[in-house]
């Protein structure tokens, strides 16, 4: 009982005083990609304004997204994406809160490229959903490049593909994350 | 010979449709977005006032301006570039962390070259939405902007 009390004050004591760095962006890069192999056109969009933070103590990453910021090259395939695939107007935005799960094994002050694990939980569509995957840390001159890809299975978000489409919209989604990370002050 | 008349101008009035129809379809299928720039705005507001309306009711806010055109008016706190070259300028006060940050359509780039921070400027674009976010800021997102007067 005393034994746990101190932990608990050690911890709290930790967590209050001890220096946490966090890294962050508000121009985050996520390029959305569902062309399906049979498709004779490019159907992805891209988002220049993400926001991610990563914690370097915790390992705690997370992403937010407007969904209304995807840009399509055809204003048809914008309008398709909003209304009838996210239902932007709906659920405006998605997010990622997760952890790198191999967090101890980057050293954020020293230059280098880092292969990292990152597990959590993505919303989209207003369904929420365990995502696992790989990605990239770049350390270089004190900011953190952060690079990683992974698919999901729109279904999976309650997000229908009408048959009509099925040719070209593909089942799954390739989603590219980049962002250029700097060191929050303060 | 009456049927074969009526036949043939039903036949006739099938193709007119069809190529009207197709003719929509390849019209419609490769509509370029509106420029921003051509758009009459739903609102005009100060970056400031429009932060805080979003910051006292999100949901009433994103109501009535989400995929809105708006024309905001504020100081310039920077103006970034990113390695592909497309430039977002961001407006508000430099004593907040919060923002309006506006992306800079890709076809008037060349007006956020002039663009200098501690300016005021008016920037017109298309509402996204807002990230509240405490620890860095809570920002308005505006998509497909163009800058529309300098001060």
């Amino acid at each position: 009982m005393k034994n746990s009390f101190f932990l608990a004050a050690t911890l709290i004591f930790l967590t209050t005083s001890g220096f946490s760095q966090k890294f962050y962006t508000k121009s985050g890069k996520i390029d959305f990609d569902a062309t399906s192999a049979s498709s004779p056109e490019k159907i992805e969009g891209v988002n220049r304004t993400a926001t991610c933070v990563v914690d370097t103590k915790t390992g705690a990453i997370q992403f937010a997204v407007l969904m209304k910021g995807f840009a399509f090259e055809r204003a048809l395939m914008e309008e398709h994406f909003n209304e009838n695939y996210v239902e932007s107007h709906k659920f405006p935005k998605a997010e990622f809160k997760g952890t790198i799960t191999n967090n101890e094994t980057v050293n954020y002050s020293k230059d280098g490229t880092y292969s990292v694990t990152v597990k959590g939980k993505l919303t989209l569509h207003g369904e929420t959903k365990d995502v696992e995957t790989q990605g990239k840390l770049v350390v270089q001159g004190g900011k953190v490049n952060a690079n990683a890809s992974f698919n999901v299975l729109l279904s999976d978000f309650k997000i229908a593909i009408p048959g009509l489409v099925a040719d070209k919209v593909s089942k799954t989604a390739k989603i590219i994350v980049s962002c250029s990370l700097e060191p929050l002050k303060g | 010979m009456k049927r074969k008349k009526i036949i043939r101008y039903v036949l006739l009035s099938l193709l007119v449709i069809a190529g009207a129809v197709g003719f929509y379809i390849y019209k419609e299928y490769n509509r370029a977005h509106k420029d921003t720039a051509k758009l009459t705005p739903d609102y005009t507001v100060g970056a400031t006032d429009l932060l805080k309306e979003f910051e006292n009711n999100e949901q009433a806010s994103n109501k009535k301006y989400w995929d809105k055109v708006l024309s905001v008016e504020g100081m310039v706190k920077e103006v970034a570039k990113d390695d592909r070259g497309f430039y977002a300028v961001i407006l508000g006060d430099t004593a907040s962390m919060s923002s309006v940050r506006c992306s800079i359509d890709s076809a008037h780039s060349n007006e956020a070259l002039s663009v200098k921070r501690g300016g005021t400027i008016t920037v017109k674009g298309i509402c996204s939405g807002y990230n509240a976010d405490e620890m860095l800021g809570s920002d308005i997102i505006l998509v497909r902007s163009v800058i529309s007067q300098k001060k």
